[in-house]
């Protein structure tokens, strides 16, 4: 049904190359990466430190300029103006005018984007009960904590009530409440039909929210995909702890099935496929074994990741394709 | 909503955030002190106190105005790019020229705004010390605007592309030049190499003549002038600044904002 859904962003072949100083050699930043974001989906791009994913977003806001390749967003141009109405951005870190209350702020953003000023109050002061800045609304943004300030960077991307919403790092820096409460209003958004683009490098909030991801090492789409196919799919086996079980036996189950032997302190674990799991707790238990555990074998999001960025040795689902 | 309404946006917003700033108050000051104190040396003169006390007071306006304009003005651009407030407003349906001309426009209300104080209290005290005030004399301060409106522009230009630093140098250095273009052209007029004649004179063309905007003499001494006298100066004023901001509009609009 995912794949019958609208491509909301498409970014093709893009490359972009810096020159750090006048003199310098160019720097190749992004290698001509491909991927696309679908209509009503929370898309996560992943990477490391460095990785070009703040560079592919502000190419895609029209802060900078590809040096080829083509970069779209509802069909339009990403240097086009007119379809920002249609669009929300929260940078990482957002800067604002300190001088500023929170609710100054809004309306100057509600003013940029077009809303009407008959409806421009009612946004602002709706937005600012959504966000939970109502208390704080005419308070200078100076006095602002990280977090309120994160909170307000959403409010001003959605003041204009756009389709599409772009997150640069929405949960860096945060605190657990901070964080917790962006994952709850990323979800929200999702709830009222949004797609959303975020960048991040939290995997876990990632697995939590996402529906598709795609992880970018080096300017390069290491992989591309649905965050389910990563984490929940396929048979990759079942995971048997058991106690109280000596080595001998351990040894010989392990060779009976073919089964990777790990020691976890006077605990060993044993990966089975699913179809033996039911024979070989039996001849655990009678070898005198207690079972501590058994739980389907999952690759997290992490394991692919470090696969992708050259650290890991799990290879599942990295598509490696350069794009 | 109109590209007109969103520059004024940015305007009203720039207007803002000099009405915020207590370090023009502090400049404001300083430029009233200055014409406060041409009173008091005025008061020390037996001959021609109402011209001492009215160029001291011409002398604080512009050069108050041209030095507010020149630091508020070297860092219009580059501070919303390095404070990255920029990427936000950006995101919106707004384009980058309209953000510059909002700017210019903002930083230019500002200034006029401040100078207008300061014309106030010239008018007051000129009013209080029984000196003169004749239609030379608004003259004399509506193309000092537009002398500002220039330099706000000269700054605006260079903060779309370098930093405040380097912004404040070529500022200065073009208000400078800018004010003795007309001595270096009549001075190489003068000269027996044509080279150096065409150089003084193609010099005196390519920068800001801000000394046509210089009418503070004949408000001071209550000369007669012409209509050509005020509309020639406002039309190159108005053509310069133009010139000005579609360079700047064309510089800021490649720029990469990393």
């Amino acid at each position: 049904m995912q794949s019958e859904a609208r491509e909301i962003i498409r970014i093709e072949n893009i490359v972009k190359d810096f020159r750090p100083g006048f003199g310098v050699r160019r720097k190749r930043i992004l290698h001509g990466i491909t991927f696309s974001v679908r209509e009503g989906e929370i898309f996560g791009f992943v990477g490391p430190n460095g990785a070009g994913k703040t560079t592919t977003l502000k190419i895609l806001m029209g802060l900078i300029r590809a040096t080829s390749g083509d970069a779209r967003i509802l069909g339009h141009a990403v240097h086009e103006t007119e379809f920002r109405r249609q669009i929300g951005f929260l940078p990482e870190n957002p800067y604002f005018y300190t001088y500023l209350t929170g609710r100054e702020i809004l309306e100057f953003y509600a003013r940029l984007s077009g809303v009407p000023a008959a409806a421009r109050g009612e946004r602002v002061a709706s937005l600012l009960e959504w966000v939970g800045l109502t208390d704080a609304a005419n308070a200078r943004l100076q006095t602002y904590s990280k977090g309120m300030l994160q909170r307000l960077g959403i409010a001003q991307a959605l003041v204009h009530d756009p389709k599409v919403v772009f997150l640069d790092e929405p949960m860096s820096g945060l605190d657990p409440i901070g964080r917790v409460e962006i994952r709850d209003l990323i979800l929200r958004l999702r709830s009222e039909g949004k797609t959303v683009f975020m960048n991040t490098h939290i995997l876990h909030d990632v697995e939590m929210v996402c529906d598709r991801v795609a992880i970018i090492v080096k300017g390069r789409i290491r992989y591309e995909g649905g965050v389910g196919d990563v984490v929940g799919g396929g048979d990759d086996g079942v995971d048997v702890v058991i106690a109280n079980l000596a080595a001998e036996h351990a040894t010989r189950i392990s060779e009976h099935f073919e089964a990777p032997l790990r020691g976890v302190g006077d605990r060993i674990e044993l990966r089975f496929a699913a179809k033996q799991t039911d024979e070989a707790v039996r001849m655990a238990l009678d070898a005198g074994g207690s079972i501590v555990s058994v739980s389907p074998h999952r690759d997290s999001l992490e394991s692919v990741f470090l696969t992708a960025v050259g650290q890991g040795t799990l290879a599942k689902g990295v598509s490696g394709s350069g794009r | 909503m109109s590209a007109w309404l969103r520059i004024w946006t940015i305007a009203i917003n720039t207007l803002r955030e000099a009405v915020r700033n207590k370090l023009l108050y502090t400049l404001l000051f300083f430029a009233i002190a200055l014409i406060g104190f041409g009173v008091i040396l005025s008061t020390l003169s037996y001959v021609e106190s109402e011209r001492i006390l009215q160029d001291f007071g011409f002398a604080g306006i512009r050069l108050f105005s041209v030095a507010i304009a020149i630091f508020v003005g070297v860092s219009l651009i580059h501070r919303e790019v390095d404070r990255r407030t920029v990427y936000t407003i950006l995101s919106k349906p707004l384009s980058r020229a309209e953000f510059l001309l909002g700017k210019y426009v903002g930083l230019l209300v500002t200034i006029w705004l401040q100078a207008a104080i300061m014309i106030g209290f010239f008018v007051v005290v000129s009013i209080g010390t029984g000196a003169p005030l004749t239609a030379a004399h608004a003259v004399a301060f509506g193309l000092a605007a537009v002398e500002l409106a220039v330099i706000v522009a000269v700054a605006t230009l260079f903060s779309a592309f370098t930093t405040p630093m380097l912004a404040s140098f070529f500022s200065v250095g073009i208000w400078a030049l800018g004010h003795s273009t007309r001595e270096l052209r009549d001075i190489g007029a003068s000269s027996e190499s044509v080279s150096i004649q065409q150089a003084t004179a193609l010099f005196h063309r390519v920068m800001p003549d801000l000394e046509s905007f210089n009418f503070s003499i004949q408000a001071a001494h209550g000369l007669a002038f012409a209509a050509s006298d005020v509309w020639l100066p406002v039309a190159y004023g108005l053509g310069y600044v133009g010139i000005l901001l579609v360079a700047a509009v064309a510089i800021f609009e490649r720029r990469d904002l990393r």
